[in-house]
């Protein structure tokens, strides 16, 4: 060794010695951190298997939340094109309302619904959703040459799905050449009846296929439509009937028009005769009576027993003629409306003792008695003064003539609303019930013993009635036969 | 500057364009139009309908896209075509522009030709912000970002939205609908703007390392098949793993830890491919270390709720004329029926009389936030992005 490879020596071991007692101490300080190291390591990894648990909970979570958001947005969906689908009745608004923007929330986006048609023996498109013209006709070809199963499945009442299996309905490669989707459902539309049909929906995308609970909602849509179809018919059956009805309605009031019109006319011919009649026999009337007066006044000469007998009969008769005359005559003058009817103010009480002055005689000689109990409130009726006296006359002369000797007639009035009501009863023989409508007729006369008795128009009532008519009231008769008559009529009260 | 947005869900695509214009022209009154936003959901995606928007509007510059959902002040629409117009101060210059074909191996290229025709009549102004669009692919891998600022440069924020490859998301630009490509609109001037993102996932877990990727595959993690590590936390096999993926890729992406600050960038699972490597919505560097990451619908909402509320302190008391939300599809998934509130939260904290319009993204790119802006655009998934333009 020389001199120089000894220093060399010496200067190595001077510098590799601190290098060495370094290296040894980092080594030495290694081994002391190692377990500190391996501790955190060990948290480390600790905390990666903790997140391993985190991120595959987290995971799950995420599904569950996804297919919960699924579900949501399907059934807010489903209720909105239920909503939209209902609030129409006609059959084809019903269709045009599916959007695609719901069969989107559903996760679809292809759809269409045929329903059969009877009278051409074909499934007729009603709906489709991102087909193109052809492709829907390829679809449409599809189902009208399968149409057997295609009515069988409707039929069945089951809804078939890509998950469920299509049942050999449409095969995978239809699915996808045809329908253009990779998964489907379809269910019937109406099993149960003659116009059914069924709906089909699907996707293309590999991301949002079909689910079970895609199957439940369309099942539920399907039912949705089938009854808003259903409730469509309904609603156009029950329009047509109603238009049916309506036109019925139209006909008959038409042909009811006409027979009035007819009625009308015969009504005024008939009071034109009866006026004309009526006036043509007072001429003549008036001479017999004029004469006969004459005759009987001795002016003339003397007469003989008999004659003056005949005579005073023939005046009496003409009497009677012309009071028949005269009625008929206001009968026709009020029915022509030629009459009007005077609006005065009347007091019923005052009226009524009028009328019983007038008729006391008869009162009296028939031992009848008349009440009148018109309360203060109840006294003033507009009406025409002579008018009001001549239906008082007429149906109190009826009730004396009708009432046997002891009896008892009352009259009474009542406010009812805006009218007075005058009721007129007695305690005579009473009306039949099957006579009690036609007693108001010109010339009814009710078949009883009393009038064959007594002499009578029979035009009084159906005067009385012209007369309260006339005024704006009505008059009608409640009678029990033995057990008195009521005669009940209206007039406008005054205020 | 005035923003005027006209919404229609009309059914007839033509009409819903002619109610939508008329809507947004009656808000701008009379005013100048100098550019137009259309953004629709996918049934609105046809020439004509921006044929009729051009026609109405006349010639000026027009970009925008279709997503699943436009967002409004009224929330989430499914279905419905939005049209913002834009009268602007002359202090604010803009110019718009697109690129097509965007392949995998030209993304830098292209991103560096949409730059170049950007910043065409801008050279000379000050670059504030540019907006980004794409529907393709391969402009996730940041190649294309890169390009873009490459030319742009880098010392103004970008915000990028990526929409869905798929056919009824399209890009609008002028009369034209675009596929695989890009377009945007680089703004100049004085045009005050806030820019705020956020997530709302937690990590949880060891953290990983990525011992081997390249852009946005993941081969290992910790030096075994990437998706071992969701073998792992959820105890399944890759053939269950791949049937779960879009459940993963929503609510458990990776957490890619950003060194400048305590937040990760996250990155949704895209495929498992065979060999165990993992396919992400974005790039994932070699070496960086990742963890499995976690959300809930409150944390969600809560994000979206601090988002606003960082942008009101922001712009400090300052009218906000106009916002604008890139907001992830994820979000829309996980939080599901609740999806409406967070544009709610938003609308009520900036206030319900902003404009408010946005869309449903793939992916989102823009900074951590416009206030500390560091001159790097991330790329982001599950996240919303706020940019709001103020007085």
């Amino acid at each position: 060794m020389s001199h120089l490879d000894k220093i060399l020596l010496v200067v190595y071991i001077l510098t590799t010695l601190p290098l060495a007692v370094i290296l040894i101490y980092k080594i030495s300080r290694l081994n002391q951190l190692m377990p500190k190291f391996n501790s955190v390591k060990k948290s480390l990894d600790d905390m990666d298997e903790q997140a391993k648990l985190i991120v595959r909970t987290d995971m799950e979570l995420n599904k569950i939340q996804e297919a919960l958001d699924k579900k949501i947005t399907g059934l807010y969906a489903l209720q909105r094109l239920s909503r939209i689908i209902s609030m129409t009745l006609e059959e084809d608004q019903i269709f045009k309302r599916i959007q695609p923007e719901y069969l989107e929330d559903l996760g679809l986006e292809r759809g269409c619904g045929f329903l059969w048609d009877d009278g051409h023996k074909q499934f007729a498109l009603r709906f489709s959703i991102g087909y193109t013209e052809d492709e829907i006709n390829a679809i449409k070809s599809f189902i009208n040459n399968n149409q057997k199963q295609c009515l069988n499945f409707i039929t069945s009442d089951k809804t078939l799905s890509s998950i469920s299996g299509l049942n050999d309905l449409i095969t995978a490669q239809q699915l996808n050449t045809i329908f253009k989707v990779i998964s489907c459902i379809i269910s019937p539309l109406l099993p149960q009846q003659n116009n059914r049909g069924l709906i089909f929906v699907g996707t293309q995308n590999p991301e949002t296929v079909v689910t079970e609970g895609d199957e439940e909602l369309i099942k539920i849509l399907a039912t949705q439509l089938g009854q808003a179809l259903e409730n469509a018919r309904l609603f156009e059956k029950s329009w047509r009937a109603q238009q049916e009805l309506e036109k019925k309605v139209i006909e008959r009031t038409h042909e009811l028009t006409v027979a009035l019109e007819e009625v009308k006319k015969i009504s005024d011919r008939k009071t034109n005769f009866v006026s004309s009649v009526s006036h043509e026999l007072r001429t003549p009337l008036t001479s017999i009576k004029g004469y006969a007066a004459i005759l009987l006044t001795g002016k003339l000469g003397d007469l003989p027993k008999d004659v003056r007998e005949r005579l005073e009969k023939i005046n009496r008769h003409s009497d009677e003629l012309v009071h028949m005359v005269n009625e008929l005559l206001d009968i026709a003058r009020i029915e022509s409306g030629r009459v009007i009817m005077r609006s005065e103010i009347c007091g019923l009480q005052e009226t009524a003792s009028k009328v019983e002055d007038l008729l006391s005689g008869q009162l009296k000689e028939r031992a009848l008695y008349l009440n009148t109990g018109i309360a203060q409130d109840t006294n003033l009726v507009l009406a025409d003064k002579i008018q009001l006296e001549r239906v008082l006359i007429n149906l109190i002369s009826n009730a004396i003539k009708f009432t046997p000797a002891q009896g008892r007639i009352t009259i009474t009035s009542r406010k009812i609303d805006k009218m007075i009501r005058v009721d007129v009863s007695d305690t005579g023989c009473g009306i039949p019930e099957e006579a009690q409508e036609a007693i108001f007729e010109e010339f009814f006369r009710v078949d009883n013993a009393i009038n064959q008795e007594v002499k009578g128009t029979g035009l009084g009532l159906s005067l009385v009635k012209h007369i309260v008519e006339a005024h704006g009231g009505k008059i009608w008769v409640k009678s029990k036969p033995e057990s008195g008559t009521t005669f009940s009529f209206t007039l406008p009260a005054a205020e | 500057m005035q923003a005027a947005i006209g919404i229609s869900t009309a059914q007839d695509h033509l009409k819903a364009a002619k109610e939508a214009v008329e809507k947004a022209k009656q808000d701008l009154n009379g005013k100048k139009i100098k550019f137009a936003f259309v953004f629709s959901t996918g049934e609105f995606c046809h020439p004509l309908v921006l044929e009729t928007i051009a026609d109405l509007i006349g010639p000026v510059q027009l970009l925008g896209a279709s997503s699943t959902a436009i967002i409004c002040n009224q929330g989430s629409l499914k279905q419905g075509l939005m049209v913002i117009l834009f009268s602007l101060e002359e202090s604010i210059y803009f110019n718009a522009a697109c690129v097509k074909d965007i392949g995998a191996n030209t993304a830098l290229t292209s991103g560096e030709e949409l730059g170049e025709r950007l910043l065409y009549g801008c050279k000379n102004v000050r670059r504030n912000l540019s907006v980004i669009f794409s529907n393709t692919s391969a402009v996730y891998n940041s190649n294309f970002i890169t390009g873009l600022q490459e030319k742009l440069g880098r010392s103004f924020p970008l915000v990028g939205a990526s929409i869905t490859a798929h056919k009824e998301s399209c890009l609008y630009f002028g009369p034209e609908i675009l596929h695989n490509a890009a377009c945007g609109i680089l703004w100049g001037g004085k045009l005050n703007f806030n820019l705020e993102i956020g997530h709302g996932w937690q990590p949880l877990g060891k953290p990983r390392y990525v011992t081997r990727s390249l852009g946005d595959i993941v081969n290992e993690i910790d030096g075994v098949p990437a998706a071992n590590l969701y073998k792992e936390y959820f105890a399944k096999e890759i053939p269950e793993l791949k049937k779960e993926l879009k459940r993963l890729s929503v609510f458990y992406p990776l957490g890619l830890r950003i060194s400048e600050n305590n937040d990760y960038l996250l990155r949704s699972i895209v495929s498992i491919e065979s060999d165990g490597s993992l396919v992400f919505r974005g790039e994932v560097p070699q070496g960086s270390y990742v963890r499995l990451m976690i959300s809930s619908k409150e944390a969600c909402l809560l994000s979206a709720s601090n988002v606003a509320k960082t942008t009101l302190r922001n712009v400090g008391g300052k009218k906000i004329k106009f916002a604008f939300i890139l907001n992830s599809l994820s979000r829309n998934i996980l939080l599901g029926r609740q999806a409406i509130q967070e544009i709610k939260l938003i609308r009520d904290i900036l206030g319900e009389d902003v404009p408010l319009s946005g869309i449903y993204t793939s992916a989102e790119q823009a900074p951590l936030n416009s206030i500390n802006y560091l001159g790097k655009t991330y790329f982001h998934n599950n996240s919303i992005a706020l940019l709001t333009i103020v007085d």
